[in-house]
């Protein structure tokens, strides 16, 4: 008490003010030391994508698809589309016949969060109902709704009456 | 007492630099641009001793 009652008071550092507990918690320089351990993060977060990157420049993954079969010729109608897993039975893809002799696949995981894109026959056009993504099903390029990224396209042969999967083409750069 | 806000002003343009790179490094990696990935995350770690620095310069301002 008697401290307080002289002017200025026998102390330096500018605390006499401060009453709560946790007060200087985040104060400047509290605040400088979140914004540098949030740098940190940033950083080592974007490692693995950046030695996974690194990996597949290096030629260390060269991708080869095996063939596979999805479907009867006969079995698939024009305009239909049949739901199959390519390359991996974790990958799920769409496959369209839009004419006697014209097939799309694409990997149907939505560019967007990876809802599953589903084939509207009476409007033509790939849809992701979780957010009203439409994609094109000639190119799979997005054309309304949040996706920015086309649809990965599985190439696709007719070998014997059955449609075989080849391969999934990579992005133009 | 008066204090500089210079290095806080700093640390934000740093953090939204860092989500910048983010981002792109992860969309450039589902494009398959892995150069471009490769680059958006070394551009991301170079970023954290550059906030250290500015750190270490601007506590005692």
């Amino acid at each position: 008490m008697d401290k307080n009652n002289k002017i200025p008071f026998d102390e330096d550092n500018y605390t006499h003010n401060i009453n709560k507990n946790n007060e200087r918690k985040l104060d400047r320089r509290g605040f400088m030391k979140t914004m540098v351990g949030a740098a940190g993060l940033f950083a080592v977060s974007t490692l693995p994508w950046g030695s996974i990157a690194a990996t597949e420049l290096m030629g260390l993954r060269e991708k080869k698809y095996p063939k596979k079969e999805i479907i009867d010729v006969k079995k698939l109608n024009i305009g239909d589309a049949f739901e199959f897993a390519y390359p991996t039975d974790h990958d799920s893809a769409l496959l369209i016949r839009l004419g006697e002799n014209e097939y799309k696949a694409y990997q149907n995981a939505c560019t967007h969060l990876r809802c599953p894109v589903f084939w509207e026959q009476s409007k033509s056009e790939l849809v992701c109902p979780c957010h009203h993504g439409f994609f094109d099903v000639k190119t799979g390029s997005p054309t309304a709704g949040p996706p920015r990224r086309p649809l990965p396209e599985i190439t696709i042969q007719v070998e014997a009456g059955k449609i075989v999967a080849t391969g999934v083409k990579r992005y133009e750069t | 007492m008066k204090r500089s806000y210079r290095g806080v002003i700093l640390l934000c343009a740093v953090l939204f630099l860092n989500i910048i790179f983010t981002q792109k490094a992860i969309h450039q990696y589902y494009y398959e641009d892995y150069t471009a990935t490769v680059i958006y995350a070394i551009l991301n770690i170079i970023l954290f001793p550059i906030a250290l620095f500015i750190y270490h310069k601007e506590k005692n301002v």
